[in-house]
């Protein structure tokens, strides 16, 4: 094969994986978003930033 | 705000990056057909090198997290833990998938079972793949995170492992050709050049994912601490 052939296919690989890596971590990001808001509107409760797994250790 | 940031660093370093490809393909030269066996697939590694390099920083990130979740208990420190491992199995994945192509046009062999380099790596990525996957099939809590913190502080001594692999065994991965320490670098300067704007824009783009992963695990922490609420917790 040649090298030019190696080295479409390389940087074919590697675009398409830092897109899809991007795109996931952003449309998690807004979705988790969404939700939490939606949930915290309907029940009227808002988490706090705290982590609870730290706070089980203080307590 | 913070949301905004980080897709401010993802933009800028996305930028940067396919500038580096760009520059790779049209400005950098090319190098001696006599020196390599496939002279085209070299521009590979215009983004394999600053692939490697953030995947350092990501595990750095991992180390610094696993550290400060093992002995300050900080939460912090977890969502470090847990931005580092994502962003060191993708950035070691980009470069490892490279770093095969370019062996198997150079060498007529995708890997080498008997390079350090490329066994050290492998392994790494392999360890963040562990500890992706392991984090999302377990339950949260001290244990897990205990264990899995333990596996981010032990892994790292496959960082410096990895670094000087090639300057005490190369045995098939080339040796470093920029920072060598004895002179014997092989980069021109535009290669030089370009090779600094890849650098400094994985460095970037990475940056932004770390922050944006981070901001994932707390809000996902908060989701968690509603739905605590909606099921009669306090």
């Amino acid at each position: 094969m040649d090298g030019m052939n190696y080295l479409t296919i390389a940087y074919l690989g590697m675009i398409v994986g830092i897109a899809v890596w991007t795109w996931t971590v952003v449309t998690r990001s807004k979705s988790i978003e969404a939700r939490l808001e939606a949930v915290e509107a309907s029940v009227g409760v808002s988490a706090s930033e705290a982590d609870s797994v730290a706070k089980e250790v203080d307590a | 705000m913070a949301a905004r940031s980080a897709e401010a660093l993802l933009g800028f370093g996305f930028i940067g990056i396919m500038a580096t490809l760009f520059l790779g393909f049209q400005w950098a030269p090319s190098v001696s057909i006599d020196a390599f066996e496939s002279p085209a697939a070299q521009r590979i590694f215009y983004w394999h090198v600053p692939a490697a390099w953030a995947a350092f920083i990501a595990f750095g990130v991992l180390f610094l997290g696993s550290l400060m979740w093992f002995f300050k208990r900080s939460p912090l420190g977890w969502r470090l833990h847990v931005a580092g491992a994502e962003a060191g199995l993708a950035c070691g994945l980009i470069t490892v998938w490279s770093g095969c192509v370019w062996g198997a046009a150079e060498w007529g062999t995708p890997w080498d079972w008997t390079d350090v380099r490329l066994n050290t790596f492998g392994l790494l990525t392999l360890l963040a793949l562990f500890l992706v996957l392991g984090r999302q099939s377990q339950p949260d809590g001290i244990e897990t995170r205990d264990t899995f913190s333990t596996f981010g502080l032990y892994g790292f001594v496959l960082v410096p492992l990895t670094y000087i692999a090639t300057r005490i065994w190369e045995i098939r991965h080339p040796g470093p050709v920029i920072g060598s320490g004895d002179g014997s670098g092989s980069l021109s300067g535009d290669m030089a050049l370009v090779l600094l704007l890849g650098a400094i824009s994985f460095t970037v783009f990475i940056s932004g994912h770390i922050l944006m992963s981070m901001r994932i695990t707390g809000l996902e922490q908060r989701l968690e601490q509603v739905q605590h609420h909606i099921d009669g917790g306090k």
